[in-house]
């Protein structure tokens, strides 16, 4: 529909020539790559350089604080992550648990968080109240709310959460250990981290809502349109580039998970392998075992995986016309 | 269109990245230049002038008693002036391992197991030359064993660090629970399942032990405090030959930690650290470090040596110690402030800063808390009866020195998260074998951290 209409709004603009921006060029030779050197500039230094250090060090045997040169190996580190029986596992485990934690909480968050916007979008007294509750957990750093968690999740009917479930349920359920027990230590990470980021995604979405018209929800009534169909017909393909972009940056936030894993499962007695994702792992090989080599192998496969995601993201998007 | 073409520019900044980068693991690979004997390059200096010290930034009273102890050594003499620079904690290993060795002060703080790491790379001195005979020959065993490396030793102790089991007398009393005094008591690891099993059924929770659960087992808190004794006790340990297969995945360790990790189902979690002294548990796992919050039991706190798993109770030891720069000028000054602050007056004032056990012979035997008939004179006495490194455990020695190797993170890492896992329900042998191939890679990758 919308693009019938945009060849008609385009004609009258489509056949005046652009002579000034060649000129502007041409004029002054240097003009492009002076605008764009700063944030070149930046991107190498910040993105390019890394990255390419990153690979240079791949190749390498490097151990942190030592004494010992650095020691070319080709491509051992590649060749251990994938043959070693322990690393590979390791590795896999940690990519597993990035990508169920993608698959679960990019559409759950990013509809928790549409329901939460259309909720404080009323006109209710009081709203701001309410919205500043929700958006509260975003505000205090995690490092403090992950102490609260972990009381949570404690296990015996100290831990708040088996207090409420044993109080509901006649003291059946108790004892469950939410973040040393395998099965359920990664969701309990993901509980916690939808609360804590639900929020932000839910601004996003809440500024868009306020910008569909009210027009076309005053002309659907007219049509009788009930509330959920203005809500699929009109909500929804308003926001529908928001949308997309939310579940754009969840994706992202969750490949580069580490801090509520560091902060809930370093802490209490978890067994580690369970919660690992990529980035836990990486440091925990850098910066803890002093292995940069290793690392650096385990960063560029993983960048080649995002690029990889971000790729078929894109296309996915750009064939629906989106963002 | 562009006035540079695309591909170019590309390379060009491809270019500047590569030679950026190369620059970069060329620093890297030189970060601690190769050094030959360690640490003879001290120059023993004319005894005067200022000489700079490097130490952690601790609680305020260990700071104050620190400046206390330096301005008593500036106005004994007149020829040497201290510089002193603290570091917060989280950073100051950091601070020395980024630090080349003509940057190191002369006298530097370090925690006990970095010490071979900082001997690696040639940053330290041994203190044989500058520190007097007496200050080395009065330091205990267990912390001299902490402080050499190659035989060689590179730091003098004024506290050192012990473990115990705290109780709870009362709720020990209540259940009808007999406990050992002395390490040579302790209850074994079968009776210490049945002291639980009693216990169980007088706490408020039912569940009676604490185990420290809230530092986190997958840290140095696990590898230390918690899985350390445990395997020293069982008669295994962590390294043998300079290998951990073989010996970190030793059937005696599995036997030990599997028992271990039974005692999950009688253990508080103690998220909140108050299960002790709020009386949810009878015992607790931990530090002489709690004394100071512990104490508010007054004489219900008792402490007990922790189960014996078959070779003797057995507790880690070793904490922060004093040592030299390798390129210090001043090698005569900078012995003559490390013999004031190993001075039993010096010892004092820093150990009843922090309530920590002092590490000298003499201090130790006069201390308040420690000393003979005093209320911890159990963990001083621990604290006697050294083993030394963990390849010299014997039946009746207690306090054992954990690894010293240069490849201690990757060593300290690995146990602890095979305790975490092993804690958490995992099998004992697949973990620990698991652990013993991360460290003997790593230790082969290093040439086994020899020099």
């Amino acid at each position: 529909m919308t693009t019938q209409i945009q060849p008609i709004q385009r004609a009258p603009i489509a056949p005046r020539p652009r002579p000034r921006s060649k000129a502007g060029l041409s004029g002054h030779k240097y003009a492009g790559p002076l605008f764009a050197s700063p944030a070149l500039i930046g991107l190498a230094i910040f993105l390019v350089a890394p990255f390419v250090l990153a690979v240079v060090l791949s190749f390498y045997r490097v151990q942190l604080n030592s004494p010992r040169p650095a020691r070319f190996i080709g491509f051992e580190q590649y060749t251990r992550l994938f043959t070693d029986p322990d690393l590979s596992a390791a590795f896999g485990h940690a990519l597993l648990n990035n990508f169920t934690f993608a698959v679960i909480v990019v559409p759950v968050q990013t509809v928790l968080a549409l329901g939460l916007a259309v909720l404080v979008n009323r006109k209710l007294r009081g709203m701001v109240i309410f919205r500043t509750f929700i958006f509260m957990p975003l505000v205090f750093p995690l490092a403090l709310t992950a102490v609260i968690w972990r009381l949570i999740y404690s296990r015996g009917d100290e831990g708040l959460l088996n207090a409420i479930l044993g109080f509901f349920s006649g003291g059946a359920l108790s004892s469950q250990d939410w973040l040393g027990s395998p099965s359920t230590a990664l969701g309990s990470i993901i509980v916690m981290s939808i609360w804590q980021s639900v929020s932000f995604q839910m601004i996003i979405v809440l500024a868009a809502l306020q910008s569909v018209p009210t027009e076309l929800y005053e002309a659907a009534s007219l049509d009788r349109a009930n509330k959920w169909q203005q809500f699929m017909n009109v909500t929804v393909p308003g926001i529908r580039n928001t949308l997309i972009f939310v579940a754009l940056i969840t994706t992202i936030f969750s490949f580069r998970l580490f801090d509520q894993v560091y902060l809930l499962s370093r802490s209490g007695s978890v067994d580690r392998g369970s919660t690992e994702t990529v980035m836990t792992q990486i440091i925990n090989t850098g910066f803890d075992n002093n292995n940069v080599g290793q690392a650096a192998a385990m960063t560029v496969i993983f960048m080649v995986i995002i690029t990889v995601i971000a790729i078929i993201q894109r296309a996915a998007v750009r064939q629906r016309g989106g963002v | 269109m562009m006035t540079i073409p695309k591909s170019r520019r590309r390379s060009g900044i491809l270019g500047v990245a590569a030679a950026v980068s190369i620059a970069t693991l060329a620093l890297t690979a030189c970060g601690g230049p190769s050094t030959d004997t360690a640490g003879s390059a001290v120059e023993a200096g004319s005894g005067e002038g200022t000489i700079k010290v490097w130490a952690v930034d601790g609680q305020a009273a260990e700071n104050d008693a620190l400046k206390k102890i330096i301005a008593n050594f500036e106005s004994s003499q007149s020829k040497i002036k201290v510089d002193l620079k603290l570091f917060p904690s989280d950073q100051y290993t950091k601070a020395v391992n980024s630090a080349a060795p003509e940057d190191l002060p002369d006298v530097l703080d370090f925690d006990g197991p970095t010490l071979a790491s900082f001997v690696y790379n040639g940053k330290m001195a041994p203190l044989k030359d500058s520190v007097s005979g007496e200050t080395l020959a009065n330091q205990t065993d267990s912390i001299k064993s902490q402080n050499t490396v190659d035989d060689a030793v590179y730091g003098v102790g004024m506290m050192n660090a012990g473990l115990a089991l705290w109780g709870n007398k009362k709720l020990l009393d209540g259940a009808g629970v007999h406990y050992p005094t002395t390490p040579e008591e302790a209850w074994t690891a079968e009776e210490f399942t049945g002291v639980l099993d009693k216990l169980a059924t007088v706490v408020p929770g039912g569940k009676p032990l604490d185990l420290s659960e809230q530092y986190g087992f997958a840290g140095e808190w696990g590898t230390c405090c918690s899985a350390g004794p445990v395997i020293w006790s069982g008669g295994g340990t962590m390294l043998k030959d300079n290998k951990a297969a073989g010996a970190l995945d030793s059937d005696a360790n599995v036997k030990s930690l599997t028992q271990f990790a039974s005692w999950k189902k009688y253990t508080d979690p103690n998220a909140d650290g108050l299960a002790f002294t709020s009386g949810r548990v009878a015992l607790s796992w931990v530090g002489h470090w709690t004394y100071p919050t512990y104490k508010a039991l007054g004489s219900d706190l008792v402490s007990i040596p922790l189960p014996n798993f078959g070779k003797g109770t057995k507790t880690a030891s070793g904490t922060f110690a004093w040592g030299m720069g390798a390129k210090s000028k001043n090698g005569t000054a900078a012995g003559k402030f490390l013999d004031h602050l190993m001075s039993d007056e010096s010892v004092r004032t820093y150990t009843d800063a922090n309530g920590a056990p002092p590490a000298t012979k003499t201090a130790l035997a006069a201390s308040a808390l420690y000393g003979p008939g005093k209320q911890l004179q159990f963990l001083g006495d621990q604290l006697s009866k050294a083993c030394g490194t963990e390849d010299r455990i014997t039946e009746s020695c207690v306090s054992v020195t954990r690894p010293v190797t240069a490849g201690y993170p990757v060593v300290t890492d690995q146990v602890g998260k095979a305790e975490a896992a092993i804690y958490a329900g995992k099998d004992a042998k697949e973990a620990l074998s698991a652990a013993a191939r991360a460290i003997d890679q790593n230790f082969a990758d290093n040439d086994g951290y020899k020099k």
